[in-house]
C-alpha cells in the first residue's frame, strides 16, 4: 500500500522553505557558515538559521518557549503548511490526524541554558520551569499545539534516524485505521550538547563538510526542521507524490560505529525495497546520510555497491546543510520529494576529489533527471536505520 | 483496535524486581529485593559502560523475553520515556556549564534516547527495528498503542519498554519524582505466543481517563513516577478476569485497553 504526501516544507541553513533552499541548491551555494554562536568556541563550521533567536511565539505557546520550538514554528510558517492541515482538518476532521515528530535532543538548548543559572538552591530558576520543555516530546507537544492536533502524537528519538522513522509510524497509524493522516516532521537545533559531544567523539570538521571527498575530515552541525502530510489514498485530492515504502533496522553492532560492511543499512534498504515491491534497480536515485566521516562515508558507499547499480544516482546533501541530526531525515526526505517533482538532483557540494578508496561513485554536479523512486537513507547512533522510498502516486 | 498477545512481562522498581514480586507486594506481601541493577545479557565490558537507565530497560526487557520464552534476537523494541534519562542530562549540562570540552565522549553517545535498545541489540545481536519515542506524561500510553499496532501490521513481536528515572535536583521543579520505575511488556501477534498471559486490545477512545489506584508499594511511592500509569494496567492483569482500562495519551485523547484473560488466569499471578 502506498502512501500520500501532500504538501511538505523544510527549513534549514541552505534556506527557510522550500523556494529558498531549491535556490541554493541550484546554485550550489552552501548555507555553512564560521561557528559564531556565542556560547561555543569550537573551531568549525555550523548550519545556523538565520534568526531563529527573535523567533516570536504566538501567546498560547510561550510557556513552550525553546530554541528548538522557535525553529520548529518558523518552519511552519512556511509553503502554507499549516493552511494545509486546517483545510485537511475540515475535509477529515482533527480526530482523524495524528502527529510524530523526531528530534534527537528536544529542547535541551534551554536546559543547558537553565543550568548555566542555577539557583544556590540548585533549583532552576523561575523562568525556566518549563515541564513540557525539558522533555523529549516537547517537539510533538508544540507542533501538535501550534497546529491545533488533538489526536494521537507522538516523538521519536532514535539519534540521526528519528525524523525517517516518523514515516514508519506514521504508516502503520494509517494502514491499521487509527488515523487517516498525519502530520510528520523533525525538528533539532543547535546546542552544546551536540556541538561539544560530537567533538568530544573528534567527529567535528574544521572546515566546511566534503561528503565522499578524500580529504574529509568530519561533520559540520547543522539545525533544521520540517514537515509533510502523510496520507491514506483519495484524502488528499492534489497530492502527485508518494511514500512508497520504509525499511528500519539495528546493527547490532556498536553504540556509535557504524557496522563495517553496513550490515543494518542494508538490511533497512531492503526491508524497504520489500515494502514497496520494488528492485533496486528501479531506484533513480539515492540521497545519502553522507555526513563525510571518514567511516561513515566509505562504509555507505560500501552498502550502495552491495545493492545498487552505478546508473543510480547518488548523493550527499550536508555541505548544504550542514548535518541536521534528529531534522535529518525529514530534511533530506524534502530534498528527495523536491527531486521526484522537479527532476533535479543535487550533486554532493563540497566533494572536489572524490575518494578513490569509495566503493560507490556520487554525482558532484547537479542533474536533470527523471526520478521515479527515490530512495533517503538514514543512519544513528545505537546502530539505527532508516531507509525510505518516495515517488509519484500513481506509481 | 489492535489486538495482541501479553506473552511477558517485566517490571523494576526499588520495592520488586520482577513480576511475582509485583504480585506479592501488591498482595501486601513482603518482598527482599535486588536493587543492584547488573542484567547479565549485557556483556561484562558493555555492562561497566552502560548507563543505570539502560540497566533498568535491559532488565525488564530481558525478565519479559524469560516469561514469554521468546527468541531475544526476534522481537522489535519500544522504548519510551517521557523525561530520558535524567542523570546522564543532568552531567552533560553541568559539564558544559562549567568546562564543556571535558564532555565525556562514552556519555555522550550513552546519552541518545535510544541508547536502551541499542544496547539491547547489540547484546541479543537482534537486527529487528528498535524504536525510542516519548510521549511526555503519557509515554507508557502512546508506547503501548505504537507497540500494539507495529505487532499487528508488521506480524512480528514487539518489546514494549516504559522507564523514568528518579529526578535529580535542578529537574524537581519540573517532575518530581524520587523513585525509579522500569516496565517491559511483551506483545505479540495473536496466536503466536504459546501461553500467553492475556489478550490486549488497544484503541483510541473518548472514555474518561481511569482512576489511578494507589501507586505506594512497601513504601516506595511511585505515585508521581509518569511510568505508574501503566501500573494499573498491570494491577487488572493481576487480578486476572477481564477488564477495561482507559489512560490518557494526549490532552484530548485516550486509549482503552481491554485485558481479556483466558481460564482462569492462574499464570497471570504465578
Amino acid at each position: 500500500m502506498q502512501l500520500a504526501i501532500g504538501s511538505y516544507t523544510a527549513t534549514s541553513a541552505a534556506g527557510i522553505g522550500l523556494a529558498e533552499m531549491s535556490e541554493s541548491i541550484s546554485a550550489r551555494r552552501t548555507g555553512l557558515r564560521r561557528n559564531d554562536l556565542e556560547a561555543c568556541d569550537l573551531d568549525t563550521w555550523i548550519g545556523r538559521v538565520e534568526g531563529v533567536e527573535s523567533v516570536m511565539l504566538p501567546g498560547n505557546l510561550e510557556h513552550l518557549q525553546s530554541r528548538n520550538n522557535q525553529l520548529a514554528w518558523l518552519g511552519l510558517q512556511q509553503d502554507n503548511l499549516l493552511e494545509h492541515v486546517d483545510d485537511l482538518k475540515l475535509r477529515i476532521g482533527v480526530d482523524r490526524i495524528g502527529v510524530v515528530i523526531g528530534t534527537s535532543t528536544s529542547s535541551i538548548g534551554r536546559t543547558e541554558e537553565a543550568y548555566t543559572q542555577l539557583l544556590p538552591t540548585e533549583e532552576l530558576p523561575e523562568e525556566y520551569r518549563q515541564p513540557q520543555v525539558h522533555t523529549l516530546h516537547s517537539p510533538g507537544i508544540f507542533v501538535a499545539a501550534a497546529a491545533g492536533l488533538t489526536g494521537p502524537s507522538m516523538t521519536i528519538s532514535t539519534a540521526c534516524s528519528s525524523s525517517a522513522k516518523v514515516f514508519a509510524s506514521a504508516a502503520r497509524w494509517i494502514r491499521h485505521g487509527l488515523v487517516d493522516a498525519v502530520l510528520v516532521g523533525g525538528v533539532d537545533s543547535l546546542c552544546n550538547s551536540i556541538l561539544y559531544g560530537f567533538n568530544s567523539l573528534e567527529l567535528i570538521s574544521a572546515n566546511q563538510c566534503r561528503p565522499f571527498d578524500r580529504r574529509r575530515d568530519g561533520i559540520n552541525i547543522g539545525e533544521a526542521c520540517g514537515f509533510a502530510i502523510v496520507a491514506k489514498e483519495g484524502v488528499l485530492p492534489d497530492a502527485h507524490l508518494s511514500l512508497a515504502g520504509y525499511g528500519e533496522s539495528a546493527d547490532a553492532y556498536h553504540m556509535a560505529h557504524p557496522h563495517p560492511e553496513g550490515r543494518g543499512a542494508v538490511i533497512a534498504i531492503d526491508r524497504a525495497l520489500k515494502r514497496a515491491g520494488l528492485t533496486a534497480d528501479s531506484i533513480d536515485y539515492v540521497n545519502l546520510h553522507g555526513t563525510a566521516t571518514p567511516a561513515n562515508d566509505r562504509i555507505e558507499s560500501r552498502v550502495l555497491a552491495q545493492r545498487f547499480k552505478q546508473r543510480t544516482l547518488a548523493s550527499s546533501s550536508k555541505a548544504w546543510t550542514g548535518h541536521a541530526l534528529g531534522a535529518a531525515g525529514i530534511l533530506e526526505s524534502v530534498i528527495a520529494l523536491e527531486a521526484v517533482k522537479n527532476g533535479v538532483v543535487p550533486g554532493t557540494l563540497n566533494c572536489e576529489e572524490t575518494d578513490p578508496e569509495v566503493e560507490f561513485q556520487v554525482i558532484t554536479d547537479n542533474v536533470e533527471a527523471d526520478v521515479r523512486y527515490a530512495v533517503s537513507n538514514s543512519f544513528g547512533f545505537g546502530g539505527n536505520n532508516a531507509a525510505l522510498i518516495f515517488g509519484r502516486l500513481d506509481g | 483496535m489492535a489486538k495482541v498477545d501479553l506473552a511477558g512481562v517485566g517490571i523494576w522498581s526499588e520495592a520488586f524486581s520482577g513480576w511475582e514480586q509485583f504480585c506479592a507486594v501488591a498482595g501486601g506481601e513482603t518482598v527482599e529485593v535486588d536493587t543492584k541493577l547488573q542484567p547479565e545479557l549485557i556483556s561484562p565490558r558493555e555492562r561497566r559502560r552502560a548507563p543505570q537507565f539502560v540497566k533498568m530497560a535491559v532488565e525488564v526487557m530481558d525478565q519479559a523475553c524469560s516469561m514469554a520464552q521468546v527468541e531475544r534476537a526476534s522481537v522489535a523494541t519500544v522504548f519510551a520515556s517521557g523525561m530520558g534519562d535524567m542523570q546522564i542530562t543532568d552531567y552533560m549540562c553541568r559539564t558544559l556549564a562549567i568546562m564543556p570540552r571535558t564532555l565525556s565522549p562514552t556519555k555522550f553517545h550513552n546519552s541518545v534516547h535510544n541508547a536502551a535498545t541499542g544496547y539491547w541489540s547489540i547484546a541479543t545481536g537482534s537486527n529487528a527495528p528498535a524504536n525510542a519515542v516519548s510521549g511526555y506524561e503519557h509515554s507508557g500510553g502512546v508506547a503501548l498503542l505504537e507497540g500494539a499496532i507495529q505487532a499487528v501490521e508488521e506480524n512480528i513481536p514487539v518489546l514494549v519498554a516504559v522507564q523514568e528515572a528518579a529526578a535529580p535536583k535542578p529537574f524537581k521543579s519540573v517532575y518530581d519524582s524520587d523513585h525509579p520505575l522500569a516496565i517491559a511488556l511483551l506483545l505479540a501477534p495473536r496466536g503466536t505466543c504459546s501461553s500467553p498471559v492475556c489478550e490486549l486490545g488497544v484503541g483510541i477512545s473518548t472514555d474518561a481517563p481511569s482512576k489511578i489506584q494507589s501507586a505506594s508499594f512497601a513504601g516506595v511511592d511511585l505515585e508521581r513516577n509518569f511510568a505508574a500509569e501503566i501500573l494499573d494496567l498491570l494491577l487488572a492483569i493481576a487480578d486476572g478476569g477481564n477488564n477495561r482500562i482507559s489512560l490518557r495519551i494526549s490532552p484530548l485523547a485516550s486509549l482503552s485497553i481491554d485485558v481479556t484473560t483466558a481460564g482462569d488466569g492462574s499464570r497471570a499471578v504465578g
